[in-house]
């Protein structure tokens, strides 16, 4: 038996009775119109970006769609000529992404199920401090955390530097809040029974509670992967040398130093990009439903 | 089984409890307690401080407080920071409603085109900056795209040139970054009107409609007073978020804000003055100052609202 607990509810029908009069379907054409007409508008930086990134630099700078002559300059300058490439680039964003992906997954299935499930003294103010974590944000807290981490040697030229990113964001607050509702929506009488049978409370956890938790730790590895994926802010801080750089931080870096070469620039940003909408074209109930948990990036 | 070894045996599996939930949280306990309200106090500490990474450390009081009163490049980030608020709040706020009421209609392939309208808020922040960036050019796909159109001589009007550089300007940068986070945040703006739109009652419309109120009355005296709660929740959100832009604005602008410090925002200007000019004391004050303004913004939030509305 599972006991499943749909993360997402399906969305209710929006409308009843049958679509006849004029006024309505006046009002559903003027719709599509605008909606085929905004789609089509927002498409055009990511087609603009695909397109840019197969054509010459002179090419760049004329406003043809199909690339004249088609070349792979800009991606051979990407993977080859760019300091650090883009597999490099690349390598170094699924480090920092997958280390926070585990680290929350770790952290915030064990946490969430402490705080849904065992009793022990304070663990509503603990609960209460985690609650109130939300309210420090990265960008006032980043001067004392660059020193703590600068003491704890991490802001550094060596490979350890990749652990200052994670450590930063290794146990988000929202992740370890949608561990524990949903560790709290599972029937109690699955783990009587494991008690029963003289399973502790850590073997219970990990044996019968895991399990069952499949769905929210794929919405937490989903999610804390794309925050890490996107992260700007904390490597740029933390990441000291170019060999370290993630793809964000690269693009800013290059951005900086050469505006011109903008095929190879537009090849990075479809690596930077791509990934994130592949994950998205698949597991897309799952942002949706973390629109609230997540709030407004700035 | 006597009375005195079951007791035993409950007390020591209240122990066990309490060992395994101590030890459950023991990782993300230290890490809040250190990188969250320890980083919080040493700022606090730091900012009475003339504090560089090496050097002397001298003692200031409150005077880092005072300098930030009299630094020029501060006000004009607080300057910028308001002005892209004041602008990009309501703004994104219009567009995600508009999209949330044209999306909420059963329409084919209405789940699509939320989808698609929601995608910039995921995809990487630098990457959507370079992008925007380079359609911003002089010679760019957005002036050749309204030469093209025809929609040049309303640009010249407004006084706007036809190779006019949108982000290299100081009159139009940080309206460019506004308009490109318009964009991008309204995917979220127009997720948080669809769930409440969908709390709304189709009867009450038909009542509407047997009353013979329009479209556009219908949204104007039933929908937007309805969404009362929603507007306030997304406005404190996106007011909170305002106050924190950063990526955009170095990522176009550079450290330096640049043109002419137009894209200088409070948080652009604390990054400067700690990783920059090394000025950690004084980055610190101006962060705590900025906190106090976040937290009372937050403060408000959860008294109106509670905990964000669970859907």
């Amino acid at each position: 038996m599972t006991a499943e607990v749909p993360l997402v509810q399906p969305a209710a029908p929006t409308e009843v009775g049958p679509a006849g009069d004029r006024g309505r379907t006046i009002r559903r054409a003027i719709a599509y119109v605008f909606l085929v007409g905004y789609a089509i508008l927002m498409l055009i930086p990511f087609a603009w970006q695909v397109i840019t990134s197969f054509k010459t630099d002179q090419d760049a700078l004329r406003l043809t769609i199909i690339p004249d002559p088609f070349t792979l300059q800009g991606w051979e300058t990407g993977f080859l000529t760019l300091n650090p490439s883009i597999p490099q680039l690349f390598l170094n964003s699924t480090i920092v992404a997958v280390g926070v992906t585990i680290s929350n997954l770790v952290l915030a299935s064990m946490a969430g199920y402490a705080f849904a499930r065992l009793r022990f003294p304070g663990r509503e103010i603990f609960f209460l401090a985690i609650l109130g974590t939300l309210m420090i944000p990265d960008q006032l807290r980043f001067v004392p955390v660059y020193l703590i981490e600068r003491q704890l040697g991490l802001i550094t030229r060596e490979p350890q530097n990749y652990l200052g990113v994670v450590l930063v964001l290794a146990i988000e607050a929202q992740q370890l809040f949608l561990m524990r509702q949903y560790f709290l929506s599972i029937p109690r009488d699955l783990e009587e029974a494991a008690k029963i049978d003289g399973a502790g409370f850590f073997t219970t956890f990990l044996r019968v509670m895991l399990p069952l938790a499949t769905p929210a730790l794929a919405a937490v590895a989903i999610l804390a992967f794309q925050g890490a994926w996107n992260g700007f802010f904390w490597p740029l801080l933390i990441l000291q040398d170019q060999s370290h750089w993630t793809l964000p931080l690269g693009l800013f870096q290059f951005t900086q130093e050469f505006l011109t070469f903008w095929p190879a620039l537009m090849s990075v940003t479809v690596a930077a990009i791509l990934p994130i909408l592949v994950i998205y074209i698949f597991f897309q109930r799952y942002f949706v439903a973390s629109v609230a948990a997540t709030g407004v990036k700035g | 089984m006597t009375a005195g070894t079951a007791s035993r045996g409950v007390r020591g599996e209240r122990r066990a409890e309490m060992i395994t939930g101590f030890a459950l949280i023991a990782i993300p306990m230290v890490i809040y307690a250190t990188m969250f309200f320890g980083a919080m106090i040493y700022a606090a500490y730091i900012s009475l401080w003339r504090w560089g990474l090496r050097g002397a450390r001298e003692f200031l009081g409150f005077e880092n407080y005072e300098d930030i009163l009299s630094d020029a490049i501060f006000w004009k980030a607080v300057t910028n920071t308001v002005h892209y608020v004041v602008l990009w709040v309501p703004l994104t706020m219009a567009l995600g409603l508009f999209l949330a009421v044209i999306v909420n209609q059963k329409l084919r392939g209405q789940t699509f085109f939320r989808a698609a309208f929601y995608f910039p808020t995921l995809a990487s922040s630098a990457a959507i900056t370079v992008v925007w960036i380079f359609l911003l050019q002089p010679d760019g796909l957005f002036n050749g795209i309204r030469e093209a159109i025809g929609l040049s001589p309303l640009f010249e009007a407004l006084g706007f040139g036809p190779n006019h550089n949108w982000l290299g300007n100081s009159a139009t940068a940080l309206n460019s970054v506004i308009a490109l986070n318009v964009w991008t945040t309204s995917g979220t703006v127009m997720l948080f009107y669809l769930t409440f739109l969908q709390t709304i009652g189709r009867e009450i419309y038909e009542a509407a409609a047997i009353d013979g109120a329009g479209t556009w009355q219908a949204f104007r005296r039933i929908t937007f007073p309805l969404l009362r709660p929603a507007h306030f929740f997304v406005a404190t959100l996106l007011l909170i978020g305002g106050f924190k832009l950063f990526d955009q604005a170095i990522i176009a602008g550079g450290r330096g804000g640049e043109p002419n410090n137009s894209l200088t925002t409070i948080v652009l200007f604390i990054y400067r003055a700690a990783i920059t000019d090394s000025e950690f004391g004084y980055a610190a004050a101006v962060g705590l100052v900025l906190f106090v303004l976040i937290f009372s913004l937050t403060l408000l939030q959860r008294r109106l609202f509670g905990q964000a509305p669970s859907w």
